[in-house]
């Protein structure tokens, strides 16, 4: 700092006059521009393709190599779509999962990071040790699925509920929101003879809603992409959620078709303007809760950031 | 007299307790009581005795688990992918960092991570779909490539390809979302640093390599020891779903392996628990030395800033 100081006259002037270019498009700039452009495109043609497919009939889809805009405009696709039935099983599921799960993901997290928030009580370093362990640990899968079946909770949509009950880092982030309210709101409640429970629900959880909101966006996202669990707990056909229901139409098809490529076209139906309705059908609600969901995750990761 | 207290304070604390008892009692079902089932590596599983009575065997199982062929191959073949993954996806989200970061249009820049963002939120069967629609025979890219009047590149049904897939696949969805990881990173550099190199002279690209490069380091260290943690463990959704028959083989890593003996044949459930449990002890052991060579390095490693926040936070409750 002492050379700024110090600095010549001419060099005073090359600042000036570095500065008063800061507006001045550079080579870097274009460069800039040029790449980010690129990878950007990268990202969003995939999608645009998906979603032109889905608009198409075969005829068309053939024809064209690139398809970016349908020309001749169809729904057929959507109508085969839901004949098939698989996705209308998938949404079912996945709702029902959504509606179950969800309240009882914010139950069991509220409470406990409001209870792990408190100030002082005794061992609470050991309840914390208690959660950071599990975020370094854990008994996988195998344990789990015969655990379920000790608790006869296979084939039931229970199991998948309550194998994500808790977030450890979600917990982590809820509990360091707690700490920084202000510790008089709930003393003052406290004095006027009111428990626990209620500070929580009637002082606390009025002033917490931006993180219940980002909670409440975290668990539904999380729920909604959930299948990993459901195909290991639940092998009966009327229970698949969403995710695997995709996966059926899509990907089972393909994995099939890489050893006999032959049979693609010879298709009566158009299996690949409906294979992409499904896409688009299962990524719908993800891309209207997005702008929220840009919103909350980043700010919910600078939050946690700046804990950790 | 001391422990009198003690008691009077749980007593004086028991309706904390009652806001922490639901969530404990899902930890010790849904997470202590499987992590405990991990003891099944050392026992023999009979369905009508269960996780706890069944009888122990020792270190029988991992004899028969370190005899299989196939064990060991998916062992070194899941440390290649990922060390892949260290080389090929570990540096993509610092560079976009650092470039998006040099972004000066204001709108350009939001919309750009808006679009690196979104994929991240899909499953990776979503992702899957739509790349595997972009990228197989019929796909976009081959139809790019016969319109030029290339011969069509089996993508997706190619063993070679394969990794290079993997890498390619992952920074599609994910690299992104990490970025903005490094972005709060940045954000957060001192801009006294800036305005003094601004001072000196100097280039954006120098202000880049000398100020923000070293100003992130701490994150950057940060998250490569958890990369390394995750050696053992790292992308089975995604190679779940990428792969397909013709390229199962080169996609076995340790996650598919167990998956794939325990659930698609004939189980046993504690040679699949040795699996695991093995998968585990090695993924710890390669946390803690990558906190160590780092340290030996002179970061400052993994756990010091979550031991600092600790001791913070309990010097702000005292």
């Amino acid at each position: 700092m002492a050379e700024v100081k110090t600095m010549p006259e001419p060099a005073r002037q090359t600042v000036r006059r570095r500065r008063s270019s800061h507006n001045r498009i550079e080579p870097l700039d274009i460069a800039l521009v040029i790449i980010l452009g690129v990878l950007a495109l990268l990202i969003v043609i995939p999608f645009i393709n998906v979603l032109a497919i889905s608009f198409v009939t075969q005829q068309e889809y053939l024809k064209t190599s690139i398809l970016l805009f349908p020309k001749e405009f169809t729904l057929e696709n959507y109508q085969a779509m839901f004949e098939d039935g698989r996705i209308w099983t998938g949404y079912r599921t996945t709702t029902i999962l959504l509606l179950i799960g969800v309240p009882i993901n914010l139950f069991l997290t509220t409470s406990m990071a409001y209870g792990l928030s408190r100030p002082d009580y005794p061992f609470k370093r050991f309840f914390i040790f208690f959660v950071v362990v599990t975020m370094m640990f854990n008994g996988g899968i195998i344990p789990m699925y015969l655990l379920m079946k000790q608790l006869h909770l296979i084939n039931s949509l229970w199991s998948v509920v309550f194998a994500y009950g808790i977030n450890a880092f979600y917990l982590i982030i809820m509990m360091n929101y707690f700490s920084n309210l202000p510790i008089a709101l709930s003393e003052s409640a406290k004095l006027d003879g009111a428990g626990e429970w209620t500070i929580l629900l009637k002082v606390i959880l009025p002033l917490s809603m931006p993180i219940m909101a980002t909670m409440t966006l975290f668990y539904a996202v999380d729920r909604w992409n959930e299948w990993f669990n459901a195909m290991i707990f639940i092998r009966k056909g009327n229970l698949t959620v969403l995710q695997l229901a995709l996966r059926s139409i899509v990907i089972d098809s393909q994995i099939s078709q890489q050893l006999n490529v032959s049979n693609i076209q010879t298709d009566k139906q158009f299996t690949e303007g409906m294979k992409m309705a499904a896409v688009i059908a299962s990524m719908l609600p993800i891309m209207c809760v997005f702008p929220l969901l840009q919103r909350h995750f980043v700010k919910g990761m600078l939050i946690g950031a700046i804990k950790a | 007299m001391d422990n009198n207290a003690l008691i009077r304070r749980i007593i004086r604390s028991k309706e904390t307790y009652m806001l922490l008892l639901p969530g404990v009692i899902w930890f010790v079902i849904f997470a202590y009581i499987p992590m405990y089932g991990l003891t099944l590596a050392f026992k023999t599983y009979k369905a009508n005795l269960g996780i706890f009575g069944s009888p122990w065997v020792g270190f029988e199982k991992f004899e028969y688990v370190f005899r299989d062929p196939a064990f060991m191959e998916s062992v070194w073949r899941t440390i290649w992918i990922n060390l892949g993954r260290i080389v090929f996806t570990f540096p993509v989200p610092i560079i976009l960092a650092l470039l998006l970061n040099e972004l000066r249009m204001r709108r350009f820049k939001r919309t750009v991570q808006t679009i690196f963002t979104f994929p991240h939120f899909l499953s990776w069967i979503i992702v899957a779909s739509v790349l595997i629609n972009f990228l197989d025979m019929q796909g976009m890219v081959n139809g790019i490539i016969r319109m030029f009047g290339g011969d069509p590149v089996n993508f997706l049904g190619n063993t070679t390809i394969f990794r290079p897939l993997l890498y390619i696949t992952d920074n599609w969805k994910n690299a992104g979302w990490t970025m903005i990881i490094y972005l709060a990173a940045i954000s957060g550099i001192d801009t006294e640093q800036y305005e003094s190199a601004q001072l000196d002279g100097a280039t954006r690209l120098q202000t880049m390599w000398y100020i923000t490069l070293p100003g992130i380091m701490n994150t950057i260290v940060v998250m490569l020891i958890l990369a390394t943690g995750y050696i053992m463990t790292a992308g089975f959704d995604q190679i779940f779903n990428i792969s397909n028959a013709a390229t199962a083989k080169a996609g076995e890593i340790l996650d598919i392996y167990i998956y794939r003996i325990t659930f698609q044949s004939a189980a046993d459930f504690s040679f699949s628990t040795a699996v695991s449990l093995f998968r585990s002890i090695v993924n710890f052991a390669l946390l803690l030395l990558a906190d160590r060579i780092c340290k030996m390095l002179g970061s400052e490693g993994l756990f010091p800033p979550i031991r600092k926040a600790a001791r913070a936070r309990a010097k702000g409750a005292a």
